[in-house]
């Protein structure tokens, strides 16, 4: 479980199926910035198993952490990412 | 993630077109795709998740040139074709 303000990062990941981490925020450093709760877990759902559920975080990064001198120095992505594809961070 | 579908921050695809205005669906059969698909959805013939999936297993060559519910009909053909869901219907 995390809470609101730690520093996590995205697991180095590559699943054949359907996921809700975008390829572009794969091991990227973020801030949780809201715990949304326990919802249904989109990955394991896709494979047919229909009561998996997991915690879900609202998890803020900035944009020079995802795309490094190419981004808005002033902006940040928001991503609804679930607890698995979270590791702590410092 | 590393589907077709997964494009984001990636360059060459221009801007994107705003259309003041824009109806919910541009031709009939659209909005037939969105009725049966919302149908199957609520009727548990798959969940919503199997659908993305279904769109996301699209053959790349396809899904770039297909528009939003040109994909969402293949999906749907898909899942109906995967799940026999026509055979109830013939019996």
């Amino acid at each position: 479980m995390f809470s609101v303000g730690d520093r996590v990062r995205t697991r180095l990941r590559n699943p054949a199926g359907h996921t809700r981490l975008p390829r572009y925020l794969v091991g990227r450093s973020g801030r949780i910035d809201t715990v949304l709760g326990t919802l249904p877990f989109s990955d394991r759902r896709a494979a047919g198993v229909r009561s998996a559920k997991e915690t879900a975080y609202t998890v803020r990064f900035a944009a020079e952490d995802v795309f490094g001198g190419d981004a808005d120095p002033r902006g940040s992505i928001c991503a609804d990412l679930f607890e698995s594809y979270l590791e702590a961070s410092e | 993630m590393s589907r077709i579908h997964d494009i984001g921050g990636m360059h060459g695809f221009g801007p994107l077109a705003i259309e003041p205005g824009e109806p919910p669906f541009h031709h009939e059969w659209e909005a037939r795709v969105f009725a049966i698909n919302r149908f199957l959805l609520r009727a548990g013939a798959y969940n919503l998740d199997e659908f993305r999936d279904a769109l996301e297993r699209m053959p790349p060559e396809e899904y770039l040139g297909a528009s939003y519910y040109e994909r969402w009909l293949h999906a749907l053909e898909s899942l109906v074709e995967e799940r026999k869901l026509l055979d109830v219907l013939r019996r």
